[in-house]
């Protein structure tokens, strides 16, 4: 079942370029509320029966669907000694695993809340491999408050943003923010959910007020973003997802089996979407 | 498959990540309290724990974990069993198909002296009391065996064998576990924002009072599990009020299972009242008993001489069981016993064309043990950093061979969850990224083969009344029912 809502407020904001400047964090996308919501949920963010129990199941679908894109690609450049920017890392359940990698050179995670850095710092401290300097830094900021990298060799192979965008005020500038990270021949990684009345049913109603999966609060379903409108937003993007460079894949939590990639699924539910970065060389 | 882009797993049995990180953590805390910490420690070095450890080593995507086995034997001297082809250690297991397949995949098989070891391709299985009731467990195809009588020392030493031919492990051996603990809470403020917090890794001090942790501590040490202990996790189950009475049995020379002709080999099993009595072919003219019974009757069964314990063995598989239980009462004269009443029963005293075992001629000397019959199952088989493997998660009658393959099942099962958890960068010590998978996969399907197990024994503990009737119907219906009888082999052979 596909129902297409007709909200243009999400398509137009969506096709805006950002004319703000990028240095203060009052003009970044982030989300006083939202920011607010997740310093609360903070403390429960490892906690194998917390909260975040539906994010910790969904990890290794991510590296799945990265290892899917990366492999996708004619020539993987950038398949060992991999560096990945985590942006929205939260507690660190995606950059700890990323930074776990045997072919992972190192990780960057940052988040503009305060508590949820202090607890991705904490947890970090229980892994003697996490430790070893350089592999796993965190950084208490909006990505728009990082400095732009000049050179190669100061971005990154992968930049992730997970469950992130649905959080965010204006998704194109700030998306549009994030690209400058990535290398070139690297990859944009993303995981958010269809706005769909799938997607309203399953993620606000049952997941929030009937089973109570989730936190009451931790989803508004206006700021959901469809599969169509982020290939659109891409493809409007100069050097971006060239040749097969723009791929997506939907997911679906199954009560009593978990994550499982659902074909299809991008255009109801809950979905990754990668696009590549454009190679110089070619 | 592995992305194309997955390194060469190093050589050397630390990685280089982790040395690193030990330096400077031993900078850090330069003063005591810096244990070594390794990837998995395993509590136990039976098969269960040494099937464990050849899987990680063996696998490319764990080879490089840094693994500690402490095991209170010496591993030297399994290392070296060497027994002449005229001898039997009466301590066999009946490995399944999908056993061998596993130790075939982790490269251990090669090394067990097959020699030794003993398919067999068909089981009778019958009941004592009503004479109706007999199922025949044929494999359907020649090819797999329903399962192979493997000694469990020439399984421990190939294991052993396997582990010497890969990259190191830190191995305490002649060790014992003195202590499990957690280690010391951080203290607050902390020293220093970054250093090492290992307050939820297990800390295992050694008797030798060197102390370990692991992210994963796995507890493969048995029934009265020091491991289980620790991390409070509580069993169910049952004593049975019996005993196995095992023995390597010794048949007229010629007439054993000779290696030309494999397809006849078959494995006995008859339910007595007091418990299954089965028969299972070793190479040559030999055989394991496993006799299940009352501890009295153990008792006195160990205590007769060799040729009246044979003249037990070979009434328990023929006569009724009333002269069973009379024979039972008798301190010794087992053998004219035997002789008489087989003269007056003619019948019983031919094979009837293999439908029992051959008489049996003799026992091997020494050979003769036994050991207290129990179920038990772990409430779970895993908690945070911890994860119990073989009888220190579950202990089953033997009635249906299937305690070491589960132990072999569990191994199997961890280790392809360490191997998922290592290629998408889990913690392998964290239950949700790592140890839920192996606790979800195997917890339900021990349960349900340990509960029918369990059934069985008490279904065969009935001397009288309609369930002996109804049993021996359901026998009947059994073996007539392909597809039921096909449901049985697949529990007996594939688990």
């Amino acid at each position: 079942m596909v129902i297409r809502p007709t909200t243009s407020r999400n398509l137009s904001r969506l096709l805006r370029i950002p004319t703000q400047c990028r240095s203060s964090s009052q003009s970044s996308s982030v989300n006083a509320a939202e920011v607010s919501h997740f310093n609360n949920l903070a403390s429960t963010w490892w906690d194998p029966y917390g909260s975040s129990r539906l994010l910790h199941q969904m990890n290794p679908l991510r590296h799945d669907f990265i290892s899917s894109c990366i492999e996708s690609q004619p020539d993987p450049t950038s398949s060992t000694n991999r560096r990945y920017l985590d942006v929205g890392c939260g507690g660190g359940i995606f950059a700890e695993s990323a930074a776990r990698l045997l072919w992972t050179k190192s990780v960057v995670g940052v988040d503009p809340s305060s508590q949820v850095i202090s607890v991705a710092k904490a947890h970090a401290r229980q892994d003697p491999l996490l430790l070893e300097p350089g592999r796993l830094e965190y950084q208490n900021k909006a990505v728009e408050d990082l400095p732009i990298p000049r050179i190669p060799e100061e971005q990154f192979d992968v930049v992730s943003l997970f469950e992130v965008i649905e959080h965010i005020n204006r998704p194109a500038p700030f998306l549009s923010s994030c690209l400058p990270f990535v290398k070139p021949g690297g990859w944009l990684i993303l995981s958010t959910i269809a706005r769909t009345w799938t997607s309203w049913l399953t993620t606000n109603v049952v997941a929030e007020e009937v089973v109570r999966l989730v936190p009451r609060g931790t989803h508004d379903w206006s700021k959901y973003i469809n599969e169509q409108e982020l290939r659109r937003f891409f493809r409007a993007q100069d050097g971006w997802g060239r040749d097969g460079g723009l791929k997506s894949q939907g997911c679906m939590y199954m009560p009593a089996v978990g994550w499982r990639m659902v074909p299809g699924g991008e255009k109801w539910g809950n979905y990754f979407l990668g696009v590549r970065k454009d190679s110089t060389r070619s | 498959m592995i992305g194309r882009g997955f390194p060469k797993a190093p050589r050397s049995y630390i990685c280089p990540s982790c040395s690193r990180s030990f330096k400077l953590q031993s900078r850090r805390h330069a003063t005591a309290a810096s244990p070594d910490v390794y990837d998995v420690v395993c509590v136990g070095g039976g098969p269960a724990g040494l099937s464990l450890l050849t899987a990680l080593r063996s696998s490319k995507a764990t080879s490089h974990l840094r693994l500690a086995l402490i095991e209170s034997q010496d591993l030297e001297r399994a290392r070296t069993w060497n027994l002449p082809p005229d001898q039997f250690s009466y301590r066999t297991s009946s490995l399944t198909p999908s056993s061998l397949s596993f130790l075939s995949q982790i490269g251990a098989w090669p090394n067990v002296d097959t020699s030794r070891v003993q398919p067999y391709r068909h089981m009778r299985v019958w009941d004592g009391l009503s004479s109706n009731s007999r199922i025949s467990f044929d494999a359907l195809t020649s090819e797999p065996p329903i399962a192979s009588m493997t000694e469990n020392q020439n399984l421990s030493r190939a294991l052993i064998t396997s582990l010497d031919d890969l990259p190191i492990i830190s191995l305490f051996d002649k060790t014992s576990v003195a202590d499990i603990h957690l280690g010391p809470p951080l203290s607050f403020p902390a020293e220093s924002p970054t250093s090492l917090d290992l307050s939820s890794y297990p800390h295992v001090t050694l008797s030798s009072n060197h102390t370990i942790a692991a992210r994963l501590l796995v507890g493969a040490d048995g029934v009265n599990s020091p491991v289980r202990t620790f991390a409070g996790i509580s069993t169910r189950g049952w004593d049975y009020d019996r005993h196995g009475v095992v023995a390597t049995l010794k048949l007229p020379p010629g007439t054993g299972h000779s290696r030309e002709n494999p397809q006849r080999v078959t494995a006995y099993q008859r339910f007595l009242p007091s418990g299954p009595i089965a028969f299972l072919a070793l190479p040559g003219d030999y055989a394991t008993l496993v006799w299940t019974t009352t501890p009295p009757q153990a008792t006195r069964l160990k205590a007769l001489s060799t040729e009246d314990f044979v003249a037990m063995v070979n009434a328990a598989f023929r006569l009724d069981v009333v002269d069973l239980n009379y024979m039972f009462t008798l301190d010794s004269g087992q053998v004219d016993e035997l002789e008489w009443r087989e003269s007056v029963h003619p019948g019983n005293k031919a094979d009837l064309g293999g439908e029992t075992p051959q008489h049996i001629a003799s026992v091997q000397e020494g050979s003769i043990a036994s050991f207290p019959l129990r179920l038990r199952h772990a409430s779970t088989y895993t908690t945070n950093r911890v994860a119990l493997i073989g009888d220190a998660a579950h202990t089953i009658h033997p009635l249906a061979g299937q305690g070491l393959n589960m132990g072999l099942a569990d191994s199997r099962s961890l280790a392809s969850a360490v191997e998922h958890a290592v290629l998408h960068g889990a913690d392998i010590g964290n239950e949700i990224a790592c140890l839920d998978r192996y606790n979800e996969e195997m917890w339900m399907s021990n349960n349900r083969m340990l509960g029918a197990v369990d059934k069985l024994h008490w279904l065969y503990s009935a001397t009288s009344g309609p369930v002996v009737g109804l049993r021996g119907l359901g026998l009947r219906t059994v073996d007539a029912l392909g597809p039921v009888k096909g449901w049985f082999m697949r529990q007996a052979g594939a688990l």
